[in-house]
């Protein structure tokens, strides 16, 4: 993406970042905390919404102070100003939810290591203007936070036989969708639907796996 | 060679001094803003926070002992004034900052000293707190807050004791072991091990690496859904067998297992030794 191209729509960002770009089943980042949380609907859903916080406020911060920063020392900032992001909301779920926090607050602090997060700023924030990076990273959040919940909601439902803990069978169906590898499993089959649905849109197919935080 | 390969075409390095000058003050200017977010965060949360904390505290407290909601639980606090070579007991009811204190000096020795004078707060190291429950008038139980140092950062924990010292619950409170790994040490089944042993078997404590019997966690697993005098008197000759062996450390997280056991171990001989020392001293059924 070059900065003389006409930066998109608002709609067509978040579009982007739920679909073409899904930060999971497309770009196939950040795996490693998309299996270790999703084991129900609500961890996914609070990990993802603190993602899409993150990711918001970074890259409106990015895009706000991009022409001030030294590009030699760039991603070291980057780094600072997620930090600092994650730090502030870590605090905030610790003081508002704790029950929750107690569930998740381990997973939290590891946003700052999110591949996801670092790669919208490096690649998209630091050469937009504030309101596409805005959206850009609504979308990125948005498309991380849908991933998390459609992974915790098939995972819940197969391993525990419940949604949103409201137990739906007497059974747990198939109790390996709890564990980690159920989770990989998880992933895998609902990037073949995404691929699948991006393929009768006429796009190209994830390439799928690179070995990214 | 001497010199590093240039990639083709890339302009060589140079160091300039503005140029370094301007991305340390560009560092500096990021890091002083930071500092200002995170400080406002802070004083923005820390009310919350404290109330969530202590929220959290009441209910493990009352969880572990059973207490009902007419339960009475005092706070005592013991700090260590080394300065003065003094151990400092202050008592007040918990969650109630209103209420005055009671304040109770100790010599290093053991030796009541009621004249002293009121050591400055900065002077003041803490070592830990104590809640005595009572129930009427009638002794409920004590719960004793331990620290001990983990694999990356303390685990904080709370020990639930009967009026014998016996276990009747631990409880890890604050902890940042990997999740997955150490975090384990926090879950019903791994801190219920540490339940009904009493205070001879605690203090001899120690880890062991051997699988846990199948039966064993099964019982352990169960504690949670049947309340520990229950699950005590149900689970006795499992119970015997077990408690003469070791803590089963968590697979993969020995350090932590070992970190808990030892915390627990400890807070529970130190206030063996020191509450006769206190009890008298407080005003409260002991």
């Amino acid at each position: 993406m070059s900065t003389a191209e006409r930066p998109p729509g608002a709609r067509a960002l978040i579009l982007n970042g739920i679909f073409a770009e899904n930060p999971v089943f497309r770009l196939a980042l950040s795996l490693c905390p998309a299996v270790a949380v999703t084991t129900t609907i609500a961890n996914g859903l609070l990990l993802g919404v603190a993602v899409l916080a993150v990711q918001v406020l970074s890259s409106v911060t990015v895009a706000l102070v991009r022409g001030a920063i030294h590009p030699r020392v760039r991603i070291p900032v980057y780094t600072i100003i997620i930090a600092v992001w994650v730090s502030a909301i870590d605090m905030a779920l610790a003081a508002f939810m704790p029950a929750l926090y107690a569930q998740v607050g381990l997973y939290v602090k590891l946003i700052v290591a999110f591949a996801i997060i670092i790669s919208r700023l490096e690649a998209f924030a630091s050469r937009q203007p504030l309101v596409p990076a805005f959206w850009d990273g609504v979308g990125m959040g948005l498309g991380f936070l849908l991933a998390l919940v459609v992974i915790g909601a098939l995972r819940e439902l197969l391993g525990a036989g419940a949604l949103m803990g409201l137990k739906l069978f007497p059974v747990k169906p198939l109790l390996f969708f709890a564990l980690p590898a159920g989770g990989f499993f998880s992933i895998a089959l609902l990037m073949a639907f995404f691929n699948h649905l991006e393929h009768r849109r006429g796009g190209k197919p994830s390439s799928g796996g690179g070995a990214h935080g | 060679m001497s010199e590093l390969v240039q990639i083709e075409g890339a302009p060589r390095p140079k160091s300039d001094p503005r140029e370094v000058m301007r991305i340390a003050i560009n560092l500096v200017a990021v890091c002083a803003l930071s500092g200002v977010v995170l400080g406002g965060a802070f004083l923005g949360t820390e009310r919350v926070a404290r109330a969530a904390r202590l929220d959290g505290e009441r209910r493990a407290i009352s969880g572990m002992l059973a207490l009902p909601p007419g339960a009475r639980v005092l706070e005592v606090s013991q700090y260590l004034v080394p300065a003065r070579g003094e151990v400092v007991y202050v008592a007040g009811e918990y969650g109630n900052e209103s209420a005055a204190p009671r304040r109770i000096v100790f010599s290093l020795a053991g030796e009541l000293r009621p004249e002293a004078p009121a050591a400055p707060e900065k002077e003041l190291t803490p070592l830990g707190r104590t809640f005595v429950a009572s129930v009427d008038g009638a002794p409920a139980g004590f719960v004793v807050e331990g620290e001990s140092r983990g694999y990356k950062k303390r685990i904080r924990f709370f020990v639930a004791l009967d009026s014998a010292f016996v276990v009747r619950g631990v409880r890890v409170i604050e902890h940042e072991e990997d999740p997955g790994l150490g975090a384990e040490i926090a879950t019903p089944w791994f801190q219920a091990q540490y339940v009904g042993r009493s205070a001879e078997q605690t203090t001899a404590l120690d880890v062991t690496k051997d699988p846990m019997p199948e039966d064993w966690r099964a019982a352990l697993d169960a504690l949670a859904g049947e309340g520990a005098d229950a699950w005590r008197t149900k689970h006795a000759p499992l119970l015997e067998r077990e408690h003469a062996r070791p803590v089963y450390a968590v697979t993969g997280a020995t350090i932590s297992s070992r970190a808990l056991t030892r915390g627990v171990r400890t807070a529970v001989d130190h206030f063996r030794r020191r509450w006769g020392l206190v009890a008298p001293h407080l005003g409260e059924p002991s």
